[in-house]
């Protein structure tokens, strides 16, 4: 075997490096949640016994109140009459059993989110699910 | 004169992984630092009356009825109630009859955390059949 030359002990080999730095970017990326719309100006009520979440439903339409009373979906301000429409679209579009997710902030009034609740109960739909946390992070 | 030869600080077959160690604690410690923890969330089901049926003023016996007052109170079918009072009442309820309906009223100026929290309180009792009105 060839004994290697002076200069290339001097260059250094950067193959490992490269390997483990790729390696590292390629595992965050993939864990890395980019879809980030939970909006997270909405202090949600703790219940410990609530039942977790286990499964997504690509259906479901997650309404956020603020502690102002506003109602929002992924961030965008809407009034309940929006609402209403979107969700009778939804049911149209997938059924009645369309999932829907209420995010009340813990010191939102009940007015706000009535509003929010007769909205869906308006365009058909009984059932609904109220977000909550299980466990803070710590 | 005799050339004096330079020693290479890297012999043949040795690897410097000083460089690789170096890049992977500075991304190690910059994804801890920006690491958020994630909360878990959980879900409670309840039910809608329908909008045109009004909140009867009767309410039915076989019905537990809790109202839930705008200064954080509780009503346990007309008689106030403590939260662990409420706790006790619900679990004794759970333990007879899971089926049990329970009406949840709230009042327009009432929180939405204390809602969540009687919720919470049918949840540990098991009580499945949980329905929300608003009452004035």
């Amino acid at each position: 075997m060839r004994p290697p030359k002076e200069e290339e002990l001097q260059s250094g080999n950067l193959t490992a490096m490269i390997d483990v730095v790729f390696q590292l970017i390629i595992f965050f990326v993939c864990t890395t949640n980019m879809q980030n719309t939970i909006d997270d100006r909405i202090n949600l009520a703790i219940a410990p016994h609530g039942v977790p979440v286990t499964k997504k439903d690509p259906r479901e339409i997650k309404i956020d109140v603020d502690k102002k009373g506003n109602i929002s979906i992924q961030r965008t301000y809407i009034s309940a009459d929006l609402l209403r429409s979107i969700v009778k679209k939804s049911i149209a579009e997938y059924g009645a059993d369309v999932p829907i997710v209420v995010r009340g902030d813990i010191d939102t009034r009940h007015t706000a989110i009535q509003n929010a609740m007769n909205a869906c109960t308006d365009a058909g739909i009984y059932k609904i699910k109220f977000s909550v946390l299980k466990e803070k992070g710590k | 004169m005799a050339r004096k030869r330079r020693k290479n600080s890297l012999q043949a077959g040795e690897l410097n992984l000083t460089a690789m160690i170096d890049v992977a604690f500075q991304l190690l410690s910059f994804f801890v630092m920006t690491m958020k923890p994630t909360d878990v969330l959980a879900m409670i089901d309840v039910s809608r009356p329908a909008p045109d049926k009004r909140v009867s003023q009767s309410k039915p016996l076989n019905i537990i009825w809790i109202t839930v007052l705008g200064d954080g109170r509780f009503i346990l079918n007309d008689r106030p109630i403590s939260k662990e009072n409420l706790d006790t009442t619900l679990c004794q309820l759970g333990v007879l009859d899971t089926t049990q309906t329970v009406i949840i009223a709230c009042t327009p100026n009432s929180t939405h955390g204390k809602l969540i929290d009687v919720l919470d309180l049918c949840q540990k009792a098991k009580l499945s059949s949980l329905s929300v009105v608003s009452v004035d």
